[in-house]
């Protein structure tokens, strides 16, 4: 069965090739059978894709160790819900994963096409099949193939990573993936609009949705990545700047800055090359991202793989699609030249503009810092490191300006902004602003980039709150409505704006908790049962931590030993909480999990650093009991979560689809969102 | 191009990126070596002591032991390519789970007066890979 | 076992792609509802943008002065896509996307006349001069609206 997986891959290859020479033939031509060509060859290669797919989970779930790929990344004991997720745990998996990601929203374009944006889909299935050709050219040649054979049969496998045996396992990479994957369609649109020349606004419009989803995916998958090294790695941290992150960070910067600038093009008809190069770069960074990651060129301790021949195909990949998508932009620059210009700094499109800007120059920062490395040791044979004190160091500023924008932009003016408009917007929000800031002075906080975190927050979500108020009563009043109601048609009439609002809060909220780790407060401490250890919370209260007693087991993966500390807050008990070592047999690697006690302020944090005797524990010897916590009181951190829920929210009202467009939508019509 | 005020706009954020950029690398770059460079490089430059590095080896079997006070560790660190070069670690902070008496370890820090390296942080490469390869499965099915 | 399925898969894979190129069945070349010309999207945007101004205007956002400028702007700029629109279309029957224009239009027809101090009669819809009580249809005493804090 299994092989039949690996048969579909190779059916797959030159079907890809079919649909990318129809495609681009039967649209320079005319020749609507040759597109039906490509466009069914589209739903074949996803299906024969899906085929692979579904072969390698169930040769993970059959413990079928003949193949390298399997024995590599499972074991007979480990849990299901890990065999399950075998497809993406590693390197040669996760190139299927991404391909079949990619066929299956191919497929969903040209469905939902079917009779619309027909001067676009002929090239739309080009270049999709094109990338996906690609794919399998690697998959097939490079040496990557999952469907390797050991020759031999092992007696069992090497299990997976104990640090990739946690939930989050099953949840981040795919999110991650469909954020990546997601975006080659609007690249494919704006390749198509270069190719037919409609270098209007049009292929902005049908993409808008795409843009959207991938973006909610991508900071999805990124927000849920850092609750999985918060949860799993145990240092109280939740971004280390490693390369592999990086490289998740670099497209959902410049998708940020292209969600924004494409509205500047749909309002004032410009920055149409400006946007031509970003989704173009944006697509070559989410490719860029799976090259990273999967050809070990950087250094990493997230470093998953050692075929490195991987890295040239990549390249001459990225090198070609830039190349030819550069000389398409030449080509078509009269028709992209802008309608409009910027008449004034102090104009909404100017804060957009800064906004890609700054968005772009932190890209180029946190690309500089993970390649220069590389580069450098490339020049000058001598190898350096560059970490977090970089990347810190250049990205607060960046952070800062741009939470301020997100306050300026709803408010500022199109076109030009007056004096009196300023005055009359932003008076009240600034006020707002240097109000938190004087009450964290006087709570005694002195970190200058949390006190400007703090005011720029009250700040941005003053002129959100304001926003709000201000809309639904000007609606009430002239719809007569009441205020309930006003709130809902007001958003229902504008999803876009409204529900970018709202994102906004949730970014805020984000950037919020960020601020609270300059008031990070750790304790570590020796301790036998019945000591305790005191904390003290930025917050004024304190916890003190009874070590209670360590208990060890042996379970079907792993032995264990679970300390368990019960919590009291100022003085009254709360609760308690337990932190463990696992010891994975199979993989001789002993995991830290940590306690976490959250509250809406703060996080309590407990590891258990170190246990001094652990045969004496097994004996459950009285003595042999003492360990080493460090306890760790993380202000705000979940703000983090709570902003990704409510900007998950917001993305979801944005792409909602109006009562409006849902009836153009069936009188076949492309569905438009609402307005600025 | 009639967007004059886009340009200026694009050159000035340029040049602050820029900035900070080549300021931030400059000044937060450490050098990256292998424990026989960190010699020669010591013997080169005595003041290159006081400066901090990072430092890739690997931990040599059977010096660990834990050092008086807490959580106080000291072990040898052997060049990958040239065992015989090695040096003395003293690192005092919590052990990364990975860790283990043979393991490859990246540390940062300074090399003392002493000659005992003073390590801030500690990683190790993650049992040097995730995937198994071909003799390592061999092996496994000669020992079952 | 395995062959037979991957004989299947490639036969079905091959007859799929093949078969419209020697059928001759064709996708679609051309959308089959109505699309908007450029024209038709140009008015959308000044629409949207008058719809939008008019309605910070509303909110006390936009200063009475900022306004007055921005809507002679955006009128003449709509203005301009109505006429390219027309030169367009020669009588054509409005399509959907026609219709949420003109939607679009009577919205902001709605705003205006709020502004302005007139009110729509809640009884029967008929839209009332400013400073009116009762209305001058149907009779129905009127709710005047509050000014917004716009002075």
């Amino acid at each position: 069965m299994t092989a039949l997986g690996e048969f579909a891959l190779w059916i797959a290859l030159p079907i890809s090739f079919w649909g990318m020479v129809m495609g681009f033939v039967g649209g320079k031509q005319g020749r609507g059978d040759l597109i039906l060509s490509g466009e069914r060859s589209v739903y074949l290669v996803f299906a024969l894709l899906a085929i692979a797919s579904l072969a390698i989970t169930n040769a993970f779930l059959t413990d079928q160790f003949q193949y390298q790929y399997v024995a590599g990344y499972s074991n007979r004991n480990l849990d299901t819900y890990f065999k399950l997720s075998g497809l993406w745990a590693g390197q040669r998996g996760s190139l299927v994963f991404w391909a079949v990601l990619l066929a299956f929203f191919a497929s969903v374009t040209v469905f939902q096409n079917r009779n619309k944006n027909r001067e676009f889909m002929p090239y739309v299935v080009g270049v999709l099949q094109g990338i996906l050709a690609f794919f399998l050219v690697v998959l097939l040649f490079a040496g990557v193939n999952p469907f390797e054979q050991l020759g031999f049969m092992p007696a069992d496998g090497q299990g997976l990573n104990p640090q990739l045996q946690n939930y989050w396992m099953t949840i981040h990479p795919p999110v991650l993936y469909l954020g990546f994957t997601a975006y080659a369609i609007p690249f494919a649109f704006a390749m198509a609009a270069l190719m037919n020349g409609r270098t209007d606004s049009r292929w902005i419009v049908v993409t808008r949705r795409w843009t959207l989803v991938s973006w909610f995916f991508l900071t999805n998958g990124i927000i849920f990545g850092m609750r999985w090294a918060y949860e799993e790695l145990g240092w109280g941290g939740y971004w280390f700047w490693d390369p592999v992150e990086n490289a998740s960070l670099l497209p959902w910067l410049t998708a940020t800055a292209f969600l924004h600038s494409i509205m500047i093009q749909e309002n004032r008809g410009m920055l149409k090359v400006w946007n031509m190069s970003l989704v173009l770069l944006t697509f070559l960074l989410t490719i860029f991202a799976t090259f990273l990651t999967r050809s070990g060129l950087i250094e990493s301790v997230h470093s998953f793989a050692q075929n490195t021949s991987i890295a040239f195909i990549f390249l001459a990949f990225m090198g070609s699609i830039f190349v030819a998508s550069v000389v398409l932009i030449v080509y078509r620059l009269p028709g992209l030249r802008s309608e409009n210009q910027i008449h004034s700094f102090l104009s909404r499109e100017a804060a957009f503009l800064f906004n890609n800007l700054v968005l772009l120059g932190a890209a180029f920062a946190v690309l500089w810092g993970t390649i220069f490395p590389l580069v450098s040791e490339a020049f000058t044979g001598q190898a350096i490191s560059v970490g977090p004190p970089f990347f810190n160091r250049v990205n607060i500023p960046i952070g800062l300006i741009l939470l301020a924008l997100t306050g300026i932009g709803p408010v500022i003016a199109w076109r030009r902004a007056t004096r009196r408009n300023l005055k009359r917007n932003f008076a009240i929000p600034l006020a707002m602003g240097a109000v938190v800031v004087g009450i964290f002075l006087a709570l005694g906080a002195r970190n200058g980039y949390a006190l400007t975190t703090f005011g720029l927050s009250a700040f941005v979500l003053t002129v959100i709150a304001t926003e709000f108020w201000k809309g639904t009563k000007a609606r009430a009043r002239i719809e007569g409505e009441g205020f309930g109601p006003a709130l809902v048609h007001l958003v229902g009439r504008n999803r876009r704006r409204w529900g970018g609002y709202i994102v906004h809060v949730g970014t805020v909220l984000i950037f919020t908790a960020f601020a609270g780790r300059a008031f990070e407060v750790e304790v570590r401490k020796v301790m036998n049962p019945g000591e305790t250890v005191t904390v003290a919370s930025p917050f004024g209260h304190t916890y003190t931590l009874a070590y209670e007693g360590i208990s060890s087991s042996v379970e079907e993966n792993f032995d264990r030993w679970v300390a368990l500390l019960s919590v009291q807050r100022n003085d009254q008990a709360v609760g308690s909480l337990t932190t463990e070592r696992r010891f994975y047999r199979v993989n001789r690697q002993m995991v830290t999990e940590v306690g976490i006690r959250s509250t809406a302020l703060e996080d309590l944090y407990v590891i258990l650093a170190d246990v001094e005797d652990f045969e004496g524990m097994v004996g459950n010897d009285p003595d042999a009991q003492r360990i080493v916590v460090q306890v760790m009181v993380n202000p705000l951190v979940g703000w983090i979560w709570y902003g990704g829920v409510i900007l998950t929210i917001g993305s979801l009202i944005a792409l909602w689809p109006s009562a409006e467009a849902r009836r153009r939508s069936a009188a076949l019509e492309p569905a438009m969102a609402g307005g600025s | 191009m009639k967007n004059g005020r886009f340009f200026v706009g694009l050159v000035g954020v340029a040049l602050v990126v820029t900035y900070l950029v080549w300021t931030g690398i400059s000044d937060t770059m450490v050098y990256y070596l292998t424990p026989t460079e960190l010699m020669a490089k010591v013997e080169e430059d005595p003041s290159f002591r006081s400066v901090g590095v990072k430092v890739s080896g690997r931990v040599v079997p059977g010096t660990y032991e834990q050092g008086e006070g807490e959580l106080v560790h000291l072990f040898q660190v052997q060049d990958i390519e040239h065992p015989e070069v090695t040096f003395s670690v003293i690192y005092q902070d919590v052990l990364p789970d990975t860790f283990t008496d043979e393991t490859e370890v990246v540390l940062e820090g300074r090399f003392g007066e002493d000659d005992v390296f003073q390590a801030k942080t500690l990683l190790t490469k993650c049992g040097s890979r995730y995937e198994a390869t071909p003799e390592d499965l061999a092996e496994k099915e000669i020992a079952e | 076992m395995v062959i037979v399925w991957a004989i299947l898969l490639v036969g079905i894979s091959v007859f799929l792609i093949l078969q419209p190129i020697i059928s001759g069945q064709e996708a679609p070349l051309w959308s089959a509802g109505e699309e908007p010309s450029e024209a038709q999207f140009k008015k959308r945007v000044s629409l949207l943008q008058l719809r939008d101004a008019e309605y910070e205007f509303a909110m006390g956002k936009l200063g009475e002065e900022d306004y007055q400028i921005l809507r002679k702007e955006i009128s003449g700029e709509a203005l301009k896509a109505i006429r390219a629109e027309e030169a367009e279309v020669a009588g054509g029957a409005p399509g959907a996307y026609a219709e949420s224009n003109a939607e679009i239009e009577e919205e902001i027809a709605q705003v205006r006349l709020q502004l302005s101090g007139g009110v729509f009669c809640s009884e029967c819809g008929h839209p009332n001069p400013g400073g009116s009580r009762f209305c001058a249809e149907c009779g129905t005493p009127l709710q005047v609206p509050q000014p917004s804090g716009q002075s």
